[in-house]
């Protein structure tokens, strides 16, 4: 059977829900607050079948709010739709003593608890981890801030007590000043050649995985040595672990390395070119690839005038380049040029592939056949398209269960199987205003 | 001076002691994803060809120069590793690869999708010497689908996907991010997949397949840009440094430099009118009237912004209670009190390199912190460590392995596939 075939069948997606969970006996409390790293990090653990018990205070999660142009469905902004998956959501209002309590009742029970609170604030509630420990030495305590919950600011107690905000990770992270349009490209206007924050919340989704990896590392070590431990990730200092080798770079050289658009400071070509219909990407950067991309567009003159890497990453040489080379992207189309760099059969690597708007992305049948984005039917939100599971596992594959829940719609079920709560008893809860 | 919060964690356990990882990867998105899971103490074997290696990202490096004679493309993607050099289509180098795969538990690999099938060595096969093993394989459209034989670059990823198209202003053009995020991203969540897998196979002892696109990670990481344009049937566009969706929460220019400020919370909302002294901003607290007027609240924090210094702003922030800092460089990284407190800029001495600096987003785990041992090595630098002390090859062995070329070092041809220059023929081998 060709291999195609054979992976195909291996993570066979109509027959994930045969398949067993990889996390099915593992129960996490999201006590995330305003924060997609925090959420991003239990959609990843519910998707591999950890039960997730998302609590909200009683006025919901102001991430719910978070709605781009104002834009709802029902009581939640359409990104909290996107990361609510598989979650139980129930109320809790942890800044009342009832409240704490019934955190501490829960916090014995659990595996895993994420919390996005500003630095120190569990500490001040009398939920710190000293204290939750205590109460379950198995514990992982998963803390995912800006400024982290310990270090320097912290000591210095001059950590702000604010949201985690991606943009201000993004800044922190060095990630920002390494993207954008240098100031010297003055082809365009001048509040655009800035550092520039990615469009999508690319830190917390940065700190999420980071995050999600992290209480895996410490699952399998309480596996062995039966301990719990507290974990403490930075959005910001994720997203730096991901900006190439900035760093690195500094220490080795003492230089910066600064904003080049669209370029790639260590190789040439590997950037996005214009063509007829918006740009395309094309990579030939070692030699012999180099020279088959200026074969297949005719012009061997540039292999003569620009022959090593040397030339080709002297950022001088970018613009000149380019333009040279969208002599011929101009006259295509970017399907056509795809099309073009993948029917050629000469020697040396050289690839080309379409920028596209997400309007466009959609288009792909890719997709949907993967089930990379799904439209699913949700019972409290109805019918929407969202991303679904990147990961294909041929022993335990993700799942989508549920898109979202209501603001304390588990109540009753969660309060009830985990504690035993009563129905008269959470109505005195309520009165309470502890849920 | 001795650093004490770095002695503090080497004294450490480590939470993946005990775990083998064979990473069979190129480029940056399989060697990333192995460098994780080597920064919580796996121990990690990555296999290249003999000779030039990895020269698509050995070769990779600003302005062609390679500092020391490290690469920084190579380096910022392989701590932690111990390097093989051998060549897996010769019979015998296939042998070796077969035999370590046999005592270890993770393969990981990013060739052209087939490519491991063909060879003989692909999950069919190696599932068989060892049925506990997590194969995970990593490319830019998976390995199977409409897609799947497009190439695999992260740029084209970010291109494909549409990040690239959200990203930067509409007055200019799309912008991807100058960082491999396509392979980053992934490579973090192809860790934490292997770490879910290794868990299921200590209560099953069973392994598994692992298909990783990166294109749909990229997807998967673009928040409710699909949702979005589901409900709506409109494209979603750039908005440059304004998020839409927390308002406010952007990226300014100040006098000296630029400033990220977030005011979400009404309180903290209320906090940045006072500290502007604007009375009419304050009409806006209401979550409906500020995205209705979205575009005015933020010309005018960027107005008030441009007539601050950074250090302004950072205070004010502090004293009235929003959120702000300054856009940091690597330099301000590197220099940063409280990154250096915390080890997530990690300083330490290399055995091969000398002095480093590498970024750890894992320092803070309080039981089992990860960290940087070692950077990138030669090619083939660690042949005798994995043949004799994990295979158990004897002197002789390994001897006609080089005759044969079945494996291999570095040619020094090649910019940074060798050891630094002068070097003595023994500093930093671990065999």
């Amino acid at each position: 059977m060709a291999w195609e075939e054979v992976a195909r069948s291996l993570t066979d997606l109509d027959k994930n829900r045969e398949k067993p969970e990889a996390l099915g006996d593992i129960l996490v409390l999201d006590v995330s607050y305003g924060s997609f790293a925090g959420l991003f990090t239990t959609s990843l653990l519910s998707e591999m079948g950890a039960f997730v018990v998302r609590i909200e205070p009683p006025e919901g999660d102001i991430a719910r709010k978070m709605a781009p142009y104002g834009l709802k469905v029902g009581d939640s902004s359409i990104a909290y739709l996107v990361e609510g998956r598989n979650k139980y959501h129930i109320t809790l209002n942890i800044e009342h003593s009832k409240g704490r309590e019934i955190f501490e009742e829960l916090v014995a029970k659990v595996d895993v608890v994420v919390e996005t609170f500003p630095t120190g604030k569990l500490d001040a509630l009398d939920l710190g981890w000293e204290k939750l420990k205590g109460i379950n030495p198995r514990l992982v305590l998963c803390s995912i801030k800006t400024y982290g919950e310990k270090g320097y600011l912290a000591d210095e107690k001059q950590t702000p007590d604010t949201l985690d905000y991606d943009t201000v990770d993004q800044a922190r992270s060095g990630f920002a000043w390494t993207v954008g349009i240098p100031e010297d490209y003055d082809e365009f206007p001048e509040h655009t050649r800035v550092p520039t924050k990615m469009g999508n919340w690319m830190a917390h989704y940065a700190g999420g995985a980071m995050a999600a990896l992290a209480v895996m590392g410490a699952l399998l070590f309480r596996e062995v040595s039966g301990e719990g431990q507290h974990i403490d990730i930075s959005p910001a200092e994720a997203l730096m672990a991901l900006n190439n080798y900035a760093l690195h770079y500094y220490h080795l050289t003492g230089k910066v390395i600064g904003r080049v658009a669209n370029f790639e400071p260590a190789a040439y070509a590997y950037n996005y070119f214009q063509a007829k219909d918006g740009m395309v990407f094309i990579a030939g950067y070692a030699d012999p690839n180099w020279k088959a991309l200026c074969d297949i567009i005719g012009r061997p003159d540039l292999v003569e005038k620009y022959p090593s890497l040397k030339d080709r990453t002297n950022p001088k040489n970018f613009i000149p380049m380019t333009q040279e080379i969208e002599k011929f992207t101009k006259q295509h189309t970017r399907e056509e040029i795809q099309k073009i760099w993948q029917n050629y059969k000469g020697p040396g690597v050289t690839v080309a592939g379409e920028v596209l708007k997400p309007k466009e992305t959609l288009e792909f049948d890719h997709w949907y056949e993967r089930k990379a984005l799904i439209k699913v039917k949700d019972k409290h939100y109805g019918e929407l398209l969202v991303q679904g599971l990147p990961a294909k596992m041929s022993g335990t594959p993700p799942r989508l269960k549920w898109l979202c829940r209501p603001v304390g719609a588990d109540n009753e079920f969660i309060y009830r199987q985990m504690l035993g709560y009563d129905q008269t008893y959470l109505e005195r809860l309520r009165k309470e205003g502890v849920i | 001076m001795v650093d004490l919060k770095l002695f503090e964690i080497t004294k450490k356990q480590e939470a993946l002691k005990g775990i083998r990882v064979l990473s069979v990867t190129r480029i940056i998105y399989g060697p990333w994803a192995a460098t994780l899971l080597g920064l919580l103490g796996a121990e990690v074997i990555h296999v290249e060809f003999p000779g030039s290696g990895d020269l698509l990202i050995r070769g990779v490096s600003p302005g062609g120069s390679f500092p020391r004679g490290l690469s920084p493309g190579m380096m910022c993607a392989n701590a932690n590793k111990y390097f093989l050099a051998v060549d897996l289509k010769h019979p015998k180098g296939k042998k070796i690869l077969e035999e370590l795969v046999a005592v270890s538990d993770v393969l990981m690999e990013n060739f052209k999708p087939g490519t491991f099938d063909q060879w003989g060595i692909g999950y069919r096969q190696l599932s068989q010497i060892n049925p506990g093993l997590v194969y995970v394989s990593m490319q830019g459209f998976g390995n199977w689908g409409s897609l799947s034989n497009r190439p695999s670059y992260d740029a084209y990823a970010q291109g494909i996907t549409g990040l690239a198209e959200i990203t930067g202003f509409p007055e200019a053009i799309p912008l991807k991010s100058q960082a491999w995020i396509g392979d980053f991203l992934s490579g973090t969540v192809a860790a934490y997949l292997t770490l879910v897998a290794l868990y299921y196979r200590r209560k099953t002892g069973k392994g598994q397949f692992i298909d990783l696109s990166q294109a749909e990670v990229l997807i998967r990481a673009m928040d409710w840009t699909w949702i979005y344009m589901g409900i709506t049937g409109k494209n979603r566009e750039r908005t440059g440094n304004r998020d839409v969706a927390v308002v406010p929460s952007l990226i300014a220019k100040a006098k000296d430099g630029f400033v990220a400020i977030g005011a979400f919370p009404e309180s903290e909302y209320l906090a940045l009118c006072d500290a502007m002294k604007d009375e009419e901003m304050k009409s806006y607290v209401a979550l409906e009237e500020r995205y209705k007027h979205a575009r005015k609240i933020y010309e005018r924090i960027e107005s008030w912004v441009a007539e601050k210094s950074v250090e302004e702003i950072e205070k004010l922030a502090r004293e009235y209670g929003f959120a702000a800092s300054r856009v940091m460089s690597s330099k301000d990284i590197y220099e940063d009190s409280h990154y250096n407190s915390r080890k997530a800029v990690w300083k330490f001495v290399d055995p091969l390199w000398d002095d480093l600096a590498y970024p750890n987003p894992l320092a803070n785990l309080d039981k089992t912190p990860g960290r940087v041992k070692w950077s990138m090595r030669p090619v083939g630098f660690d042949n005798e460590h994995v043949l004799a002390r994990i295979l158990g090859y004897s002197e002789e062995e390994i001897e006609e392995l080089y005759r044969e070329e079945v494996i291999g070092k570095w040619d020094e041809k090649f910019p940074a596939t060798a050891p630094p220059p002068g070097w003595d023929g023994k500093k930093g081998l671990f065999y």
